[in-house]
């Protein structure tokens, strides 16, 4: 069985692009993504889009800014009706 | 670049009181308990229901149901697990209320209008904001579980475990949506511009 180096390699690899980065590839299949890409600039391309689109979604995580202040205000109103039905009941 | 809830804040002796605490009906302990995690609840709950006021009546909402289900938690995982995962739960419940309602997905303009760092030129901070911008509607346009996998693993920076477990998945067939989800948001983009961003 040849594994390597087969016609459909590039259809393929650009479906892998994001489990190669990932490192969710077998060494087999890494090394037939590899192989593939060294000869072919369009998923040599991808690799490096693919990593830039893991660093640009990265990058923006603090973007969100800091929770309001509201956040606890019906846990606080929850506890509170919860203190009031104690007392009433003692 | 993987950022574990596990390692970023090991468990410690200090979290189980104030576990214990807030299953004793301590409020205070509660809120610093989970004040730790909101700004990232909030953060997660904007990119995934993509709306900041919706976001905070989710956050409120799941902290309402940690709170009267904290005595639940039996410590089998980590309590930002056990956290995130009802956020996420009730992010998914906002979205097919909406759904119901036949609303469209908004994008938050507030939301997509990023400055650019400082240190740019002109001609770069407006491809920059393009490409988030671009890149902020690819993400609201994934369906909900792959856009919860994109967020968990690759914004929130979450281990693919760690982050299976909050999506309530197998970690294979998180890898599978994240794995979808990356190629329909890279799809989206123009390449040249993603590899020239200076991020």
């Amino acid at each position: 069985m040849r594994v390597l180096g087969r016609r459909d390699d590039h259809a393929w690899s650009q479906e892998h692009l994001s489990h190669y980065v990932e490192g969710d590839l077998s060494w087999l299949a890494r090394r037939r993504l590899e192989l593939h890409a060294e000869e072919c600039p369009d998923c040599s391309r991808g690799i490096r889009a693919v990593r830039a689109l893991l660093r640009l979604m990265h990058a923006t995580a603090d973007r969100s800014g800091a929770a309001p202040a509201s956040i606890f205000d019906r846990v606080r109103a929850d506890a509170a009706r919860g203190e009031t039905d104690q007392a009433r009941e003692t | 670049m993987t950022r574990s809830l596990t390692t970023r804040r090991p468990v410690q002796t200090a979290e189980r009181d104030l576990v214990r605490g807030a299953q004793a009906g301590e409020v205070a302990a509660f809120e610093q308990l989970v004040g730790e995690h909101a700004d990232r609840l909030y953060a997660v709950a904007v990119r995934l229901v993509v709306d900041r006021t919706e976001a905070e009546d989710v956050v409120q909402e799941s902290l309402l149901r940690a709170w009267r289900g904290i005595g639940r938690f039996k410590g089998h995982s980590m309590f930002s697990t056990w956290l995130y995962r009802i956020a996420v739960n009730e992010s998914n419940r906002a979205l097919e209320r909406r759904l119901r309602r036949g609303v469209a997905i908004p994008i938050d303009e507030e939301f997509v209008q990023i400055p650019a760092p400082a240190h740019d030129g002109p001609a770069s901070q407006a491809e920059q904001e393009e490409l988030r911008h671009g890149l902020d509607t690819a993400i609201a346009s994934l369906a909900p579980p792959y856009r919860t996998a994109l967020v968990l693993r690759d914004i929130e920076g979450l281990s693919a475990s760690e982050a299976a477990k909050i999506a309530g998945v197998g970690e294979a067939a998180f890898k599978s949506r994240l794995h979808q989800a990356r190629l329909k948001v890279r799809a989206a983009l123009d390449d040249t511009a993603l590899i020239a961003a200076p991020i």
